[in-house]
Formats: structure tokens, sequence, C-alpha cells
């Protein structure tokens, strides 16, 4: 009777991480939020609390002490969630990548949804990508939140193991059995 | 009937406030600002999202913070004890210090801790409030209170007090070291999520309906004056929120305190000898 799903585009609450950026990207973000381009007449907050936030905006190319931190973060957001991958670090690395000290953009570690490029990128591109992972977000289900279990045997396909067909959700009937 | 019906409404009529509110103080600041709907958006929004329970006492609290301060709020639609209110409001308090205390994270202890020392400052005026009230009306009923002529000329120098609890209890600067959402993110509020974070928000709601009914005490029976007072106090609020910026937890206390306390009893003293 009342669809509750529209109510996640009007809104967002935003957690922004910096990853080992330059603050480049981090000064175009608080731009965004702040008069000229006014992100909270969409209802945008920045709440610096993984607890209570939708949308996770990562700047930098994920160094090698901050990587931890991000997957802890990421993990403490609640479902329903969306990353964005904010300038060119964090979508592939960027200048840095292949430095020793670099993990080369934030999708090794966190299924990313959207990719902002630029270095530094500008506040309409992060306007954009907020907007454009808001649909996201609206399209994402309850299905899409019960989290993965791998219970069911590998396959042997072309001498290739294959995990693709192991995967269940948790709850879902096994229909081999 | 229409007790019943503001009591109920209650929660609404904070969330209208808090959004006629984000609406100014984005205006004040050139801004377009989020619609005057928007904490109910973040409400169904807070419903629909995973919450994170983080020990059973915790959400608990978090809940009875809640209700105690809807009750409080009731309490003073229906012109109860003024004197009892003030002290359940103090227990709504405790009930959400407790449960900042009940969970590991550091920024909610911290938050827990800051709360205590705020309450400290901001205690004895509204104690001493409602004094001034007694000794203008002889009674602690705020039914009472709010039959008598206004008593704003004579408790002047307590309503100036009660600004500063006003900013305190709303977390606006300069006294928002409380909540502090740069550096301690939220303070205690930290740790909740989804639902649970909802009954905190809506506890928000509640405290401005509370804050602003005390205010119009000091109006007596005199609507027209309230309703200016409500206003005028509303508009000073937000631009002192926007104009001055944050000081630290022992500034606040020190403030409050000796500026409160001299005001207060200089008020209450003179009201003695008159």
């Amino acid at each position: 009777m009342f669809d509750l799903k529209k109510y996640r585009k009007k809104s967002p609450w935003i957690l922004h991480y910096n990853a080992g950026s330059c603050n480049g990207c981090d000064i175009e973000i608080l731009a965004c939020l702040a008069p000229k381009y006014d992100l909270e007449r969409f209802g945008v907050i920045n709440t610096g609390n993984p607890k209570q936030s939708d949308i996770f905006l990562v700047t930098g190319p994920v160094t090698y002490r901050s990587r931890e931190r991000l997957v802890e973060l990421y993990t403490q957001m609640p479902e329903p969630k969306v990353v964005i991958a904010v300038g060119s670090c964090s979508c592939t690395g960027g200048v840095f990548r292949d430095m020793v000290n670099v993990e080369d953009g934030v999708d090794r570690y966190i299924p990313v949804d959207v990719y902002v490029a630029g270095c530094a990128t500008s506040p309409e591109l992060i306007i954009d990508g907020v907007v454009k992972a808001l649909e996201i977000l609206e399209q994402k289900t309850k299905e899409m939140e019960k989290p993965l279990k791998l219970f069911r045997e590998a396959t042997l396909q072309n001498s290739i193991v294959n995990r693709r067909h192991t995967a269940l959700k948790v709850g879902e009937k096994d229909e081999e059995d | 009937m229409i007790e019943t019906l503001l009591i109920l409404f209650a929660p609404l009529i904070g969330g209208l406030m808090y959004g006629f509110e984000r609406k100014l103080r984005a205006r004040m600041q050139s801004r377009q600002g989020p619609p005057l709907l928007q904490p109910f958006y973040d409400m169904w929004k807070l419903i629909d999202k995973q919450a994170f329970i983080v020990n059973p006492y915790h959400t608990i609290l978090g809940v009875m913070h809640f209700i105690t301060i809807w009750i409080v709020v009731a309490f003073i639609i229906l012109g109860q004890n003024l004197l009892y209110v003030i002290f359940l409001h103090l227990l709504s308090t405790i009930f959400i210090i407790l449960a900042g205390f009940s969970v590991k994270s550091i920024y909610s202890h911290i938050g827990s801790n800051r709360e205590l020392q705020a309450m400290i400052a901001y205690e004895p005026i509204l104690i001493m409030v409602a004094v001034g009230f007694f000794m203008m009306n002889g009674s602690f009923a705020i039914s009472t209170i709010r039959e008598n002529d206004t008593s704003l000329a004579s408790l002047f120098l307590l309503f100036l007090a009660f600004l500063m609890v006003i900013q305190i209890k709303l977390k606006k600067s300069p006294f928002d070291a409380t909540e502090a959402h740069q550096e301690i993110v939220g303070g205690v509020e930290v740790e909740f999520s989804g639902v649970f974070f909802e009954f905190i928000y809506m506890a928000k709601w509640l405290e401005y309906v509370f804050v602003y009914l005390l205010l119009m005490l000091f109006a007596g029976n005199n609507i027209f004056l309230g309703i200016g007072l409500f206003f005028g106090v509303f508009l000073l609020v937000n631009l002192v929120d926007n104009a001055t910026a944050r000081i630290k937890m022992k500034h606040l206390l020190r403030i409050v305190l000796v500026i409160g306390l001299i005001l207060g009893m200089w008020n209450l003293i003179g009201l003695s000898y008159v």
C-alpha cells in the first residue's frame, strides 16, 4: 500500500572516507555541500557515521594502510548502500598506479556502483554521480540485501573449476536436491 | 479532545519544526535547502534500512528515551506539575546517557560524558525557572501558570538564562559540544542504526516541542505574546547558531553556570524582596 522504497532516494546520507587521497577530491566534495552547489537540497547530509549512512564516497587510491579501514567502514554500513569512487585515483589508481604502497583503486576491496572520473573531479560530476547512485539505490531490493553462502559443490567445466553456481541466498531452496 | 490530538501529533509537529528550521538555516546561508518534509522522508528511509543491534539494553534505552520525552510533552500539554515535568525530562536524558555508556564505542562514551556535564549546567537553571514561576503564580501547576497573566517582565533575567538552555537542549552553536558532529560524530547517538536511530531522531523533534512549550509558559494567558515569543526566539536561536562557532565543554560549563546562575539568583532574590 505504501512504498517505502521511493523514500530512499529522497534522503541519502553520505559517508566520506579519504583512502590516501591528496585532498583535491575532498575539497571538491565539500564544495558540493557548500552554498554554491548545495547538495542538501536533495536531502543529503554528510553524517560521518557509517551506521547511519547510505552512500559511501571514497576518494584516493587506497593506500596499504587504509585498506582495512575501508573494508571495516563498508561492512559497518547497513543495507541498502551504494559505493561511489570519486576521482581517477579511486577508480583506477590514477598517477599512483602500480606503486608499491598503493592498491590501485577501491574495487579491489569493495564493490563499486558508480565511478566518477577526473583529477581532481569537479563538483558537477560528483552531483551527477550522486544522482546516478540514487537510481541504483532505489533498484536495490531486499533480495539483494540477503547474504550469499557458498555451499554447493564446485563443478568442472572444460577442465576449469566453476564456482559460478555455488552461491545460494540464505533461506533459498536448493533445486538440485 | 484537542489536547489528545496535540499529544498524538506532537512528534509530527516537532518534525515540521525541524524541517522548517533546516529550511530557514539554509536560507540564512543563501542556500536553497531541503524540502519542508525532509525529516519525514528521512524517517521512512530509516524504517526501511537494516538495523544493527549492538546490545539489547542499548536499543531498549534508546526507545525508552523517546517514550519518556513523549510523556513529558504530554504532561506539559495536559497542564501538570512543572517541577514533575522537569524531573521526568531529566529521567529521559538519563536513559540516553545510560544507552551511551552501554556500548564500547569511545565516541559514545565521550558523548555521554558531555551530556552529563551539560545536564549539570542547565538543570539548575530549569529548576530556578520553575521556582520563579512558583513565586509569581503561587503554584507549580502548568494549568495555573497558563491561566494567570504573563510574567515575562518579572522573570526577564530568568528568561535570558533560559535562552542559553534552549541552545544546549537543541544542540545549537555555540553550545553544541554535546553533539559535535565533526569531532565525536553525534556523541551518544553514534551506535544507533536503522529503525532504532529513528527513535532517537524523533526524540530530537520532541525536544523541540518540549523546549518551545516551556518557553511559551513565559507568556502566560497571552496567546499572541506566546506566538511572538516562539517565532522571535526561533529566529534568534538559528541566527546565533549560524553566526557562532562551537565552544569547548569546560567553557560551556563555565559560561552557562556562571552567567545563568547569577542571572537566575539575581531574579529570584529580587522577586523575594518585592
